[in-house]
């Protein structure tokens, strides 16, 4: 890792480090600012700052960060709404790998990279229009038709990192956990679902619990009470009308299919069965998958996970890190804080060899 | 007529009823006969029973829906899998997020489509020649519109295109190779129709009607007098996608056929009923274009997308179906199809957007929205 990357990077760290302190100004703004642009509470707005804002990254992690970073004269880097903190990710993804960077910031939420842009102005260029040229780097998030409609609207030459829709995932082996530890995993992986209020593309949505069922039933109740607890602790945002509508879909669906847990305004559900298109649920609700091998009923929806976390022996988190190969390997409760040793989604990174 | 104790034996006999019904032979109205079904399904079908919970089911306004998206994650049906006649698979955009939905018989859905299909695309009782701009569908369809298609071809029409015995998958009926449109099959089956003083019934689904129009290159291939389109189904990313407006004028200008002989069917797997415009001239069904006619046998009611509450009459609501032919699956069901009731009918207006798009780090979504701003 290169000290010319580190100085770099350290006018962004700083912002952050105003950014997360609630006695520094543009903390305080933050504050008073973030809940409203996005749709958090404040509650869950601090424990974000507190728990996946980065302000600062070990050699190794840089190292790591700029040997995954593909390098070229220009990044342009165009912005979500859905997860605030990842801003400043998505800015140092293109600090990377440029030393010009050009930020499209989101029209839902612009708040984050204004007070970055302030705290650190000769780090980036925040534009309302990116304009990339040939050998120029995008990096974006979407859907690939979205990608195939975006890249025509690029010059022929621009190279778009694309990083497509994916959720995070969760694997419990039952019999090497004990109820008790259920219990706290329960609470634990309860924070990993309410922060950004499961917008973020590492949310857990999904529990593969590989076990009898009736353990599959009550760590269902345990995750609906910590839910319910969490909802004290950190008051759900305001949903928009489309999200509230989906929730009914898929609560609908689900009590067909399976056992709803109500888990204050959102649910958990319990499939007793792996399902053959198991829904993205999101609005702090949470799907449980009883199964009698994690792996195989993980399997055909490698593609789609992009974090994961494990509970069992270390057989059982080997052989769920090999089917999970291209997603990051967590732990509960820190699913939505990988390390800053590259873009937050590793499944589509380029081949650099 | 008498029918076994157990679900087959009710099954058998609300197939009856709902038959009887179609053909209007029957004491029973609608109303009885969807609650007939609601408690036949909560009795037999847990997950029904689940979504009932304790709610009486003494009025149909109250049934509790099934969303069309559990046919994705279970099985949505009363009996038991060995007893599966049919199993018409859904087909996503990405062909990835495929649903089951399974038949007990096909007896009902066979004659209950045919009757309004009947209805809404033959003019003045006339026997027409019919082909398909779709895929064969084989010995044993997996589709719904596959086993439609089939039996319209058999019902309708019911004699080969050479003369030789019917064979309803005969590759001179199903005009969607793989390169395309046969055009000189479809070229042959007018003529055919010509001969035999028969309007040509052509049952398309929009990607092939796009197919059609681009092999045709703006030549023409005039139709005989009465000819009609039945127009079905999205594009599912298979081709381009063409304003409604523009691909019934270009249909209807390809085939020389006026734009109201281009009749609009919807349909879905998790149906077992249609519903058609009732544009085409002779035909029994009357309405203006675009807006969709429902079988007595099935009821849509735009509903609140939050609340499931029906939404007062002209307001736009996610569509949910009474249908009394879902006997052994699920006889109201949900979809994410956005439907308006005019005096008439039903107007489709697209499909509800779902849930926000979620991502962490970056947004193409939004770039492109500010785009189309400009």
């Amino acid at each position: 890792m290169s000290a010319e990357l580190r100085e770099r990077l350290a006018p962004l760290f700083g912002a952050a480090r105003r950014i997360a302190d609630p006695g520094d100004t543009l903390g305080k703004r933050a504050r008073r600012e973030l809940p409203d642009q996005t749709r958090l509470s404040p509650a869950s707005v601090e424990l974000a700052l507190a728990r996946c804002l980065e302000t600062g990254a070990s050699d190794v992690e840089l190292g790591r960060f700029s040997s995954r970073t593909p390098k070229s004269p220009r990044s342009h880097v165009l912005l979500s709404a859905n997860v605030f903190t990842a801003a400043l990710r998505a800015i140092a993804t293109g600090l990377v790998a440029s030393p010009r960077v050009f930020v499209r910031a989101s029209r839902r939420e612009p708040k984050m990279a204004e007070f970055l842009a302030e705290a650190a102005p000769s780090s980036f260029s925040l534009t309302h229009e990116l304009r990339p040229e040939p050998g120029d780097q995008v990096f974006a998030y979407g859907s690939d038709a979205t990608f195939d409609a975006l890249r025509r609207t690029f010059p022929e030459g621009t190279l778009l990192r694309a990083h497509g829709p994916g959720f995070g995932a969760a694997a419990v082996e039952s019999a090497a956990v004990t109820p008790q530890e259920e219990a706290e995993l329960a609470r634990t992986l309860s924070y990993d679902v309410a922060l950004f209020d499961q917008r973020g593309c590492l949310s857990p949505r999904v529990v593969w619990f590989e076990g009898p069922l009736e353990r599959a039933r009550s760590f269902t109740r345990a995750v609906a009470w910590a839910l319910v607890e969490r909802e004290r602790e950190l008051p759900p945002g305001e949903l928009a009308q489309r999200e509230r509508a989906e929730r009914e879909l898929q609560r609908a669906a689900l009590t067909y299919a399976g056992h709803v847990e109500p888990a204050g305004a959102g649910f958990v559900a319990l499939l007793e069965e792996p399902p053959p298109h198991p829904p993205e649920l999101g609005a702090r609700s949470l799907l449980v998958i009883a199964c009698a091998d994690a792996a195989d009923a993980a399997r055909p929806h490698a593609a789609k996970v992009t974090t994961h976390a494990t509970a069992g022996s270390a057989q059982f988190s080997a052989k769920l890190a090999r089917i999970l190969a291209k997603s990051r390997a967590s732990v509960w409760g820190k699913l939505q804080s990988p390390p800053f040793d590259g873009p937050v989604d590793l499944r589509s990174l380029p081949d650099l060899d | 007529m008498s029918f076994a104790a157990g679900p087959l034996g009710e099954s058998d006999a609300l197939h009856a009823r709902v038959r009887a019904f179609a053909r209007g032979a029957s004491g029973d109205d609608f109303e009885s006969l969807a609650l007939a079904i609601a408690r036949f399904q909560a009795r037999y079908s847990p997950g029904f029973s689940r979504l009932v919970g304790q709610a009486p089911l003494d009025r149909v306004e109250q049934l509790p829906s099934v969303p069309a998206d559990a046919f994705r994650v279970t099985r949505v049906a009363v009996h038991a899998a060995e007893h599966d006649a049919a199993r018409f698979v859904t087909s996503g955009t990405t062909g990835a997020e495929s649903g089951t939905h399974a038949f007990r018989t096909t007896d009902t859905y066979a004659e209950l489509s045919l009757a309004f299909g009947r209805r809404a695309l033959t003019s003045h009782g006339r026997r027409p020649t019919v082909v398909a701009l779709a895929d064969r569908p084989g010995e044993r369809p997996s589709s719904s519109l596959g086993f439609m298609l089939d039996h319209f071809a058999r019902s309708l029409d019911g004699r080969a295109l050479d003369g030789a015995p019917f064979q309803p998958s005969a590759p001179d009926r199903y005009l969607l190779r793989a390169s395309g449109v046969d055009l000189a099959s479809l070229r042959r089956a007018a003529s055919i129709a010509h001969e035999r003083g028969e309007p040509l019934l052509v049952l398309a689904t929009a990607f092939a009607l796009v197919a059609l129009i681009d092999a045709l290159g703006g030549a023409r291939l005039p139709l005989p007098e009465g000819s009609a389109v039945m127009q079905t189904g999205g594009y599912k990313g298979r081709s381009r996608e063409l304003d409604p407006v523009v691909l019934r004028n270009s249909v209807a200008e390809s085939f020389e056929i006026p734009g109201n002989s281009v009749v609009a069917e919807y349909g879905m797997t998790e149906l077992s009923s249609q519903l058609y415009e009732g544009t085409l001239e002779g035909a029994e069904l009357r309405a203006p274009p675009w807006t969709l006619l429902e079988p007595p046998w099935l009821r849509v009611v735009p509903v609140d997308p939050e609340t499931l509450a029906p939404v007062a009459h002209g307001n736009v609501g996610l569509a949910r179906f009474i249908d009394l032919a879902n006997i052994d699956s699920a006889v109201a069901i949900l979809t994410r199809d956005l439907v308006r009731r005019n005096e008439l009918g039903i107007e489709l207006l697209g499909r509800a957007p779902g849930a926000l798009p979620r991502g962490c780090s970056l947004a193409v979504e939004a770039l492109l929205e500010s785009g189309r701003e400009r």
